[in-house]
């Protein structure tokens, strides 16, 4: 799309919404929210400017390899925090039985592995719908050819 | 209320052999108008049975929500109670839903690449 108002607003807006995003995420355990929420509204960010710019200017944004390492990244990362649990002597994923410090409730470094879960979360949420949409829309295929 | 077993098979292949048997006539039509009039029925009465929004006899209304409430401060140290629950009482829930979407976002990009 070759509009000047969209274009001009989108590039102001979009930084915006990737600050509240990561506030959702960040403050997940706090405030309503947490990673899925504040994953999509990242995504959708990036979705709004590959919409309004075009899809090989979103794809330079945001390539395609730096997306799927975000996508496994995130899994992994899920279950490396989930191992902590394990290696403090108690069960998988566990908080507060395996002894991890919880801190005051209300500050933003509390609450232990939700913190970090929402970390992986919010990031998987993200480049899955990145990924969704630019592979959908046929912006990027595997080789690097435009279909 | 109480139901034979072998009362609700014989419900289900009449209905089996109505809906993918039955050639189309006259008779199939009136019989399908029945079943799914039977089977609307059924899900009205149901929906009827329902407690009111908001009753506080609600069978969800229980030990667990209170539980939840109560407990998660002081047992996980997150404000936001719905976090708390997905990440931690119920994470291994969101490990299998985080799968989930692996797997659907792996499928969907190796069938797309062909294109």
């Amino acid at each position: 799309m070759e509009d000047i108002v969209v274009r001009s607003i989108s590039r102001l807006i979009v930084p915006f919404i990737q600050l509240y995003g990561l506030y959702v995420i960040f403050h997940g355990h706090l405030s309503p929210g947490g990673g899925f929420a504040g994953g999509a509204i990242v995504a959708s960010s990036m979705i709004l400017y590959g919409i309004s710019f075009n899809l090989e200017a979103g794809s330079r944004k945001l390539s395609h390899d730096v997306s799927s390492l975000l996508e496994s990244g995130g899994a992994l990362w899920y279950l490396l925090v989930g191992l902590i649990g394990i290696l403090l002597g108690s069960n998988f994923l566990a908080n507060k039985i395996a002894g991890v410090n919880l801190g005051t409730p209300g500050q933003l470094l509390s609450s232990g592995i939700i913190f970090l879960l929402a970390l992986g979360i919010g990031a998987k949420v993200a480049s899955t719908m990145i990924t969704l949409f630019y592979s959908l829309s046929g912006g990027e295929s595997s080789d690097g050819n435009r279909t | 209320m109480e139901i034979n077993p072998l009362i609700g098979v014989g419900i289900l292949l009449v209905i089996a052999y109505v809906f993918f048997y039955l050639p189309q006539s006259q008779i199939r039509q009136i019989l399908v108008f029945i079943i799914l009039f039977m089977i609307g029925y059924a899900l009205v009465i149901t929906v009827a049975e329902m407690p009111a929004f908001g009753a506080l006899d609600t069978p969800a209304y229980n030990l667990v929500a209170a539980r939840y409430i109560e407990g998660t401060v002081g047992e996980t140290g997150a404000l936001n109670v719905i976090a708390a629950i997905i990440t931690d009482y119920r994470a291994f829930d969101t490990l299998g839903e985080a799968t989930v979407l692996f797997v659907a976002i792996a499928a969907a990009v190796s069938n797309l690449k062909t294109h």
